[in-house]
């Protein structure tokens, strides 16, 4: 092959340069308040802006914003199954696919899915599909895409709630809305809904640190999805697990409004002159 | 993953066994089936072993190569997780079939893993951001019958306990170049420390119980289940719900005790044969695949 002798050639694989910086802040301050403002220790989640309904080729969608975390979801269907292989062909399939923008982190991602996106995808399946009615679309499938616009943190669990107002604007016959959220341990101290930097970052090597997500049904009172990482005592994680609870509590008004608000949107109650 | 087809009458059957706390091969709710483990099956690999957990059989190879450190982590080396679902196992794994669970597998494998104390790291680094060692930890399905998640955690366990990492010594020429040399003595290796190693418990909710170690059936009759990994010392490193269903937040807290009580227990008995195992040295009979 012809190699052009004029140029230098650059090498085959890049890293972002923000790699090898020596970082000095990497560790996060563990006590005080958070860099945003918010409190550490508390179910102090940062304040969310729901819409429904965006795009309009999408049977359902939803866009969420929590912070610098943004993220949009269509839901399709249902529709006639595509892989008819399946056996079990009396409840409907939930398919879902995650992905996140090649700009939404820090480094780039490429447009091909990785494992992380795969994985997150099953992820939100899982935790999903316990409040969807399958059982009434036979023989079809709904698809659920999440697309990650921006990366601020807590990723899963905002496209948890994403997800689920966009089957619920879809008209998906669910028994639940699905809310999540996560929080980091960090030591003796806990941040909800971390950012970013608060979840990637690891201060020294003390024990009890880790990532819990919850996906939780609110008014059935069931979890349907749980994901941790890291090390944690059984205490730890029980009480990770509770503060997560009550996490998804205080989204749930502001879910419902915004479900309220783009049904009395389509509908308008009749006026009464 | 692997089913089987229960039908509704055995389904009842299975779920009212299990919440007399007697299960359809006899064992209580919290009993595993019987475990052979053998380590260094398989001569090619730095470290090897091979579980049978009732019909689940699983091989797990270690194969240590030098490599780059990763950048934000330039002091240490790192293990790479994969896991193939062979269509040996089941005929559903068949061309692009077992995909999705060996991602499912190894993406779990690598959450399990991802903790400071699980395996030193550090010690497996060469030259800080120069060389590592990366242990490649491969995973062979052999046989499917349920609890896939326990048999390949103690598989694991096993042959990180068994993997010999040869020892390199570096010398440095005079004009600054390095250069890595492999000890010529076979036995001259580092071993790792596995004292914090994980093991998963799988605690499947079947009726209003769960079960630990379940089979396909029993597995057929629940709708969710529970992974733990939990270290020698009580600490749980990852938890995961799997399945279709959801579970009730007071049933989680109930089966993350029994998980931690299950994994704390199942350690020191692993300990003391793999070591058994270990002073036996040559003498040892090799029992190999057909045992």
């Amino acid at each position: 092959m012809p190699t052009d002798t004029k140029r230098l050639r650059g090498p085959d694989v890049s890293k972002s340069p923000s790699l090898y910086f020596s970082k000095p802040p990497a560790t996060v301050a563990s006590h005080g308040p958070r860099a945003d403002g918010r409190q550490r220790d508390q179910v102090d989640i940062r304040p969310i802006f729901v819409r429904c309904g965006l795009v309009s080729q999408a049977k359902g969608s939803a866009y969420i914003e929590a912070g610098n975390t943004k993220l949009m979801c269509c839901a399709y269907g249902p529709r006639e199954t595509e892989r008819k292989d399946e056996t079990d062909m009396k409840c409907g399939r939930l398919i879902t696919d995650m992905r996140f923008a090649p700009f939404s982190c820090p480094e780039r991602t490429s447009w091909i899915q990785g494992t992380q996106d795969r994985d997150l995808s099953l992820m939100l399946q899982e935790s999903l599909q316990p409040a969807i009615c399958l059982h009434k679309y036979p023989r079809s499938q709904i698809e659920v895409n999440v697309m990650v616009l921006e990366n601020n943190g807590s990723v899963l669990a905002h496209a948890i709630t994403c997800a689920s107002l966009a089957l619920a604007d879809a008209g998906i016959e669910m028994y639940d809305l699905v809310l999540g959220c996560s929080m980091r341990q960090d030591g003796a101290s806990y941040v909800v809904d971390p950012s970013y930097i608060e979840e990637s970052s690891c201060s020294s090597d003390r024990e009890n640190q880790g990532c819990l997500t919850v996906a939780f049904l609110p008014s059935l009172n069931q979890i349907s999805g749980l994901q941790s990482d890291g090390e944690m005592t059984e205490a730890t994680l029980t009480t990770g697990v509770r503060t997560c609870i009550e996490g998804c509590y205080k989204l749930y008004p502001v879910i419902q409004q915004a479900l309220a608000s783009t049904v009395r949107k389509a509908a308008p109650p009749p006026s009464e002159s | 993953m692997a089913t089987v087809q229960v039908c509704e009458a055995e389904k009842v059957y299975i779920l009212h066994g299990i919440r007399d706390d007697l299960r359809v091969d006899g064992r209580g709710c919290e009993d595993y089936r019987h475990m052979e483990i053998e380590t260094d099956v398989v001569s090619n690999t730095d470290g090897s072993a091979k579980v049978t957990l009732g019909h689940t059989a699983v091989l797990v190879g270690i194969k240590a190569e030098i490599g780059k450190p990763r950048p934000m982590v330039p002091d240490e080396g790192y293990l790479e997780f994969f896991v193939d679902c062979s269509a040996n196992a089941t005929p559903e794994f068949e061309g692009r079939g077992g995909e999705e669970l060996g991602m499912e597998l190894s993406t779990t494998l690598y959450k399990v893993f991802n903790n400071k104390h699980s395996v030193d790291l550090k010690s497996l680094c060469i030259t800080a951001a120069e060389h590592c060692w990366v242990l490649y930890v491969d995973v062979l399905l052999l046989q499917c019958d349920g609890n896939l998640y326990d048999a390949i955690s103690i598989a694991i366990k096993a042959a990180l306990f068994n993997t010999k990492i040869p020892r390199v010594h570096i010398s440095v020429d005079e004009e600054g170049g390095k250069e890595i040399e492999l000890s010529d003595d076979p036995y001259d290796c580092m071993r790792l420390d596995v004292t914090n190693v994980p093991c998963i418990v799988t605690l499947c909710k079947v009726g209003h119980r769960h079960v630990v170690d379940a089979t396909l059936q029993e597995k057929a009759c629940s709708v969710a289940s529970l992974i733990i990994s939990v270290t020698q010392k009580g600490t749980i490193t990852c938890v995961r719900k799997v399945g279709g269903g959801s579970l009730d937040p007071e049933s989680i807290f109930e089966m993350t005790e029994a998980g931690k009580r299950v994994g704390k227990a199942l350690h020191a008995p692993l300990i003391k044969l793999l070591q058994q195992e270990e002073s036996l040295g040559k003498k040892r009979q090799k029992v190999g695949f057909l045992g």
